[in-house]
């Protein structure tokens, strides 16, 4: 790497604001198939803004401040607020599809956040429930598993899991060359250009996604 | 098709003529006997209703259906019982001797496990859409929406809300809150007062009352500060 890319990346990662950051992530949860890691910190962060934004809307509001600026200061919430609010629901929706598969991941379940580990549990727990009561309780013995077809199954094979191939429409962040897009075995590397918009399989750029180095649209 | 092969047809319905009345019934009763018998028909019939509606809407809990796949399901575990059974007396083992029994028993675990899987599929896909009520419909879903689900996706709905909550409480966040991005540039209005044809911005629109429209917000906030249109928030 030339030495100075380096300090272009510095000057993105000073420039970058935690708005900026919570919009990626949101926007790479919204479309990525899987669930991916919880940003832990960030949410940290942008709630920590988000109260001290409100508390300073509030002394303005007091001081009887020009309400044009107060109400700029709280469309500015408003927009973190939706962004936080919809990057958290939008996780609750993936854990409710996939929870099983989530549970029994590791490396997917350690990607959850802990209240999101217990709210998975808890669902898991609900589901198992209302499937028992609903179909399993009425099938014969070696049939009555939520995760297997019947005990002769090696494997569990009846876990909803997310589609990894499926198509994602993404954005390079810099110069990516030689990307292995296909695996149909026939070589055929991608070079990618920072800026540059392709639809690929999801699970061909899985790592580069999870490394910052594409974003999702 | 049959316009597409008049001629073909046209054989057809000569031999049918032509065949003894006995023959027709019978071959009518078979058909009758096929449809009805046929392992996982029923099944996948209870599918077919999941998809024919539309994604995120329920149709009703179809007990009558799925009482009988479950009935058909006993069937199923019934012969492939007895047919072990038969094995087992007859001493010919399942793995040296593919013997017709076998084969019998086999076709009985695979229309048992079809049918869970139908089954399952039809429980899981509801429940799914069930999840999803408690975001609109808070707590206390509508009676027109509970008289669709069955007790145990009722109180699956109770449970799975509850944990919802619970979740929501741990992050000390409400997450049920903010559906739609704010300050959308576009607002869905309801028109309160006869307004007639106006500009819109780039159009000419004619604003009768009670009319539902999406509108500018930039359009839209004119009207809403004078009171002739209200703003329609889900």
């Amino acid at each position: 790497m030339e030495s100075g890319s380096g300090i272009d990346d510095y000057e993105t990662l000073i420039s970058t604001t935690d708005a900026d950051l919570l919009k990626r992530s949101w926007r790479n949860e919204k479309a990525a198939p899987e669930i991916l890691q919880f940003q832990a910190s960030l949410v940290q962060r942008s709630r920590e803004q988000i109260q001290l934004m409100e508390e300073t809307v509030e002394e303005l509001v007091e001081n009887g401040e020009d309400p044009l600026t107060v109400s700029l200061y709280q469309m500015d919430i408003d927009r973190t607020l939706f962004l936080l609010r919809s990057y958290l629901r939008t996780r609750v929706q993936k854990i409710e599809k996939f929870m099983f598969h989530i549970e029994k991941t590791a490396h997917l379940w350690t990607r959850l956040s802990r209240q999101e580990q217990k709210f998975a549990k808890r669902s898991m727990e609900d589901m198992k429930k209302h499937l028992e009561d609903s179909v399993l309780c009425k099938m014969p013995d070696r049939y009555k598993s939520h995760l297997k077809q019947s005990l002769i199954s090696a494997e569990d094979d009846m876990v909803p899991e997310p589609k990894l191939d499926a198509f994602v429409i993404c954005r390079t962040i810099k110069f990516l060359g030689g990307l292995p897009v296909d695996d149909s075995g026939e070589e055929n590397p991608l070079d990618m250009y920072a800026g540059d918009i392709y639809a690929l399989r999801y699970k061909s750029i899985k790592p580069l996604i999870e490394s910052g180095q594409l974003d999702l649209v | 098709m049959r316009r597409r092969f008049p001629q073909f047809y046209a054989h057809v319905d000569k031999v049918f003529d032509e065949m003894p009345v006995w023959v027709v019934t019978v071959v009518k009763e078979l058909k009758d006997y096929w449809n009805s018998k046929m392992y996982g028909r029923k099944a996948s019939q209870l599918l077919k209703e999941l998809v024919s509606g539309d994604s995120g809407q329920l149709t009703g809990f179809n007990n009558d259906l799925f009482k009988q796949v479950i009935e058909e399901c006993d069937e199923s575990v019934h012969h492939c019982q007895a047919l072990l059974r038969k094995m087992q007396e007859e001493g010919t083992s399942n793995q040296t001797n593919k013997n017709p029994d076998h084969y019998g028993a086999l076709v009985h675990h695979l229309s048992l496990v079809r049918n869970k899987r139908c089954l399952m599929a039809y429980v899981y896909n509801r429940a799914e859409v069930v999840q999803n009520l408690g975001w609109t419909f808070k707590a206390k879903l509508p009676d027109a929406i509970k008289m669709k689900l069955s007790s145990e996706e009722q109180k699956y709905f109770t449970n799975h809300y509850a944990t919802l909550q619970s979740y929501m409480k741990d992050l000390d966040l409400d997450l049920a809150v903010d559906m739609l991005p704010p300050k959308d540039p576009y607002i869905k209005v309801r028109v309160l007062e006869e307004i007639g044809y106006v500009s819109l911005g780039d159009q000419v629109g004619n604003l009768t009352m009670h009319a539902i429209l999406f509108l500018k917000r930039t359009v839209a906030e004119d009207y809403i500060l004078q009171g002739k249109m209200e703003e329609l928030t889900n």
